[in-house]
């Protein structure tokens, strides 16, 4: 898959970064955790750590949701911006957080059995029951 | 007879809420401002302030993102929960917080002009560019 660079940041604009994504394709999950971080649900893009730079990450602010996952978002804006498992080496940026143009195009839908039950998936991209 | 009442929370659960009375039809905001607060794009439900009661506000926070509009979110685990109309009686609930079943459906997607340009709106319903 095709490696895009990106730029983007919180509403605030505390936290800036720049990167290269590992995929030119946005991962959307429905499970309940990633609904109720975002308040709808998660859309992001996959990212090797060594390809991401962050500016402002002294706002980052860190939530451990579980034993092998924890979330970022900006401490003073509240903007959801990253999901990572602890021990990998890379990382979900949030897409809605990037600058337009993105270059990035939704490939996939997961956890779609939690989904929320005031929303239909009906833009033909294709589902999956875990990841 | 007793109103209907919907519960919701943070990702933590810090921050619960209940919301008195069945919940108006959500909205999607596709503005870049709520793009980038949520990750994606906001989907609520606008309810009266009267309606809507926060248990604990203790790690509650509110960011001014324009003159008349703030929104909240849980200090803890950065979940986007509130988009408040400062000088309105209404506040819009973030409908991913909310516990099934929510009794409701999406009937609106609106600022359509500012939206992502990597998904595609094919649910059907109707868009508005403002
Ligand atoms: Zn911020
Ligand atoms: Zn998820
Ligand atoms: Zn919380």
């Amino acid at each position: 898959m095709a490696r895009v660079d990106i730029t983007g940041g919180c509403l605030c604009g505390a936290i800036r970064y720049s990167a290269i994504t590992a995929r030119d394709i946005v991962t959307l999950c429905h499970c309940t955790e990633c609904r109720r971080f975002t308040g709808h649900h998660w859309a992001a893009v996959r990212v090797l750590e060594r390809d991401l730079q962050i500016s402002g990450s002294a706002k980052l602010a860190w939530y451990a949701h579980s034993e092998t996952a924890r979330r970022g978002f900006c401490a003073d804006c509240g903007s959801s911006l990253i999901f990572r498992f602890n021990d990998a080496d890379f990382l979900g940026i949030a897409a809605g957080s990037i600058d337009t143009p993105t270059g990035l195009t939704a490939g996939q839908h997961i956890f779609c059995n939690e989904k929320g039950d005031y929303y239909e998936i009906a833009d033909g991209v294709p589902q999956s029951e875990s990841w | 007879m007793t109103e209907v009442q919907h519960k919701g929370q943070c990702l933590c659960g810090a921050v619960a809420f209940t919301v008195t009375g069945d919940l108006p039809t959500p909205t999607a905001c596709h503005c870049s401002m709520c793009r980038r607060h949520t990750g994606h794009f906001l989907v609520s439900t606008e309810v009266q302030k009267t309606a809507l009661q926060i248990h604990d506000e203790t790690q509650l926070r509110w960011y001014r993102s324009s003159d008349r509009v703030q929104r909240g979110f849980c200090a803890t685990c950065g979940a986007s929960l509130f988009f408040d109309a400062i000088y309105r009686d209404w506040v819009a609930v973030s409908m991913g917080a909310f516990e099934p079943p929510t009794g409701t459906q999406m009937s609106l997607h609106i600022f359509t002009a500012d939206k992502g340009d990597y998904y595609v709106i094919a649910d059907g319903l109707p868009q508005n560019p403002q």
